[in-house]
């Protein structure tokens, strides 16, 4: 029972043991990232196609309903559409 | 395995190439602009990546965070290999992450990498795939192997039972034939063919030996009987060593009669037809007919020679010079004085036929087909000396050499028809 026990505590000292620790996080998953993706878009002095300007705007709103992926990946779509319009 | 290297291997060596090529274009654009340019392309990069895959993460000598979308530099990134695989946290869910660390100088680190989860899904669907078709073949494989191995163990069960008889003893079996003609049939032609032969050449050693125990215990019983009358009957020392000069001259015959058996034997086993050779008979018959020629005229007989100036074959240039000699013995023993043995060849297309004629009291049908027995001898030849081996040894080796004897009367109608012995050769 001892022997168990120092095992147990072995393990949760010992850093990384078991790989207890939390997994990376994408930090471009987030709204945030959907708000600084319109700034981006929308600091673009260049005229910007109708298409562009279409996909940005359902990318903004899937953001704003929650929908942050998709919102984020309509809005690089804009962004790519912008540059080669651009 | 092929398969697996092809397709999903393929997907990881092409992500790692990506990798390695998104990181070698930031490198350079450090080298020429420097840390912030690095930065802005990395924004730049993540900014429109629509499959959303890429990872980066660029910090400064301090540990602070310049641009990227990793929450924090991985732990495995610090060990000694450029090249790592981390779990990823994306929506709940955990992703896998294929990262590539560089060092950029001045202290400054970059981590370069995909988000390789769908590509993961990809190679398990692949893999489940190839599995599945891999099993499947593997099950076709064994369904078919199984199915020809019953189809072989079918048709190669008559052999095997053959085999098997033969080998407990039963050397009249043979292996039944199918109306299919097919590889089996031709093995089971080839190995009847060979039974038939080894029947034939037990057959032979039986033969032998039913003669040599018939036809050799008489002249060695005489012999024993001489020797022993000689040791009652002898009163002086020179009698006495004329006996023993006597018995060793009829060991000398029998030794001859087995020697002569044994040659046949050889003969008739096919072993002397490794030393065949192209040969010219010709010169060959000329010198054994100037040899009998003179033993002819000692015995007031003529030895009429027609010879080719050639006479090309294939065989044993020996063994067929043995079997014209005793034709020629047997035609000579058989001629009376003053007759005339006739030596004669000539060369056709297809054979090559060697001919010796006598003036002698000729040989009756049903003796001429028990001819070539061994130890067979005609009632007309039981006064003459000689051990009926002579044309058993012609007859063997004009049936090594696929060829045959053939015999005839010499004066059809004649009182005294003679003899002519035709050695029957294929031309060469």
């Amino acid at each position: 029972m001892l022997r168990a026990g120092t095992l147990l505590l072995a393990v949760a000292l010992c850093p990384g043991a078991g790989r207890g620790e939390q997994p990376m996080r994408v930090t471009t998953d987030s709204s945030a990232y959907c708000t600084e993706l319109t700034q981006r878009f929308a600091a673009q002095a260049t005229t910007m196609p109708a298409s562009a300007v279409a996909l940005a705007e359902e990318g903004q709103r899937l953001c704003q309903g929650g929908h942050v992926r998709t919102g984020i990946a309509k809005l690089r779509r804009a962004l790519r559409v912008q540059q080669a319009g651009g | 395995m092929v398969l697996w290297w092809n397709t999903a291997g393929a997907l990881d060596r092409q992500v790692d190439a990506a990798i390695r090529a998104d990181a070698t274009a930031l490198v350079e654009r450090m080298s020429v602009r420097g840390i912030p340019a690095v930065a802005a392309a990395i924004e730049d990069r993540m900014a429109v990546d629509v499959q959303n895959e890429t990872l980066y993460l660029l910090l400064a000598p301090d540990g602070a965070r310049l641009a990227g979308n990793l929450s924090a530099w991985p732990s495995e990134a610090s060990g000694e290999f450029p090249w790592i695989r981390i779990p990823l946290q994306r929506d709940g869910a955990v992703s896998e992450a294929r990262l590539f660390r560089l060092e950029l100088g001045g202290g400054h680190r970059l981590l370069v990498g995909r988000d390789v989860a769908e590509k993961l899904r990809l190679r398990g669907l692949l893999s489940e795939g190839i599995a599945w078709a891999a099993s499947a073949s593997a099950a076709f494989a064994v369904l078919g192997a199984w199915l020809l191995r019953r189809s072989l163990e079918r048709r190669l069960n008559p052999i095997y039972r053959t085999a098997r008889a033969i080998s407990a003893g039963d050397l009249t079996r043979r292996v039944p034939l199918s109306e299919r003609d097919d590889e089996f049939d031709k093995l089971g032609i080839t190995m009847n063919a060979m039974l038939d032969r080894i029947a034939q050449l037990m057959e032979g050693v039986r033969g032998v030996s039913d003669a040599i125990a018939h036809d050799l215990r008489t002249p060695i019983a005489r012999a024993r009987a001489k020797l022993e009358e000689s040791l009652h009957a002898a009163h002086d020392e020179d009698s006495l060593r004329a006996a023993v000069e006597q018995g060793i001259a009829d060991l000398d015959a029998i030794a001859r009669v087995f020697q002569a058996v044994l040659r046949i034997a050889e003969v008739e086993a096919g072993a002397r037809r490794a030393a065949f050779a192209p040969t010219d008979l010709a010169p060959v018959l000329a010198d054994i007919a100037e040899l009998y020629g003179a033993s002819a005229e000692a015995r007031e007989q003529h030895l009429a020679v027609d010879l080719p100036e050639s006479l090309d074959l294939v065989g044993d240039r020996d063994l067929l010079a043995q079997a014209v000699v005793n034709l020629l013995d047997n035609a000579l023993k058989f001629t009376p004085e003053g007759g005339t043995v006739r030596l004669s060849a000539r060369l056709s297309e297809a054979h090559a036929e060697i001919e010796v004629a006598d003036d002698g009291p000729g040989m009756p049908d049903a003796d001429r087909r028990r001819a070539g027995e061994r130890f067979f001898r005609a009632d007309a030849a039981r006064t003459t000396p000689g051990s009926g081996l002579g044309l058993s040894l012609v007859r063997a080796v004009a049936s090594l050499h696929r060829g045959e004897l053939l015999l005839r009367d010499t004066h059809p109608d004649a009182a005294s028809p003679g003899l002519t012995a035709t050695l029957r050769l294929p031309a060469a």
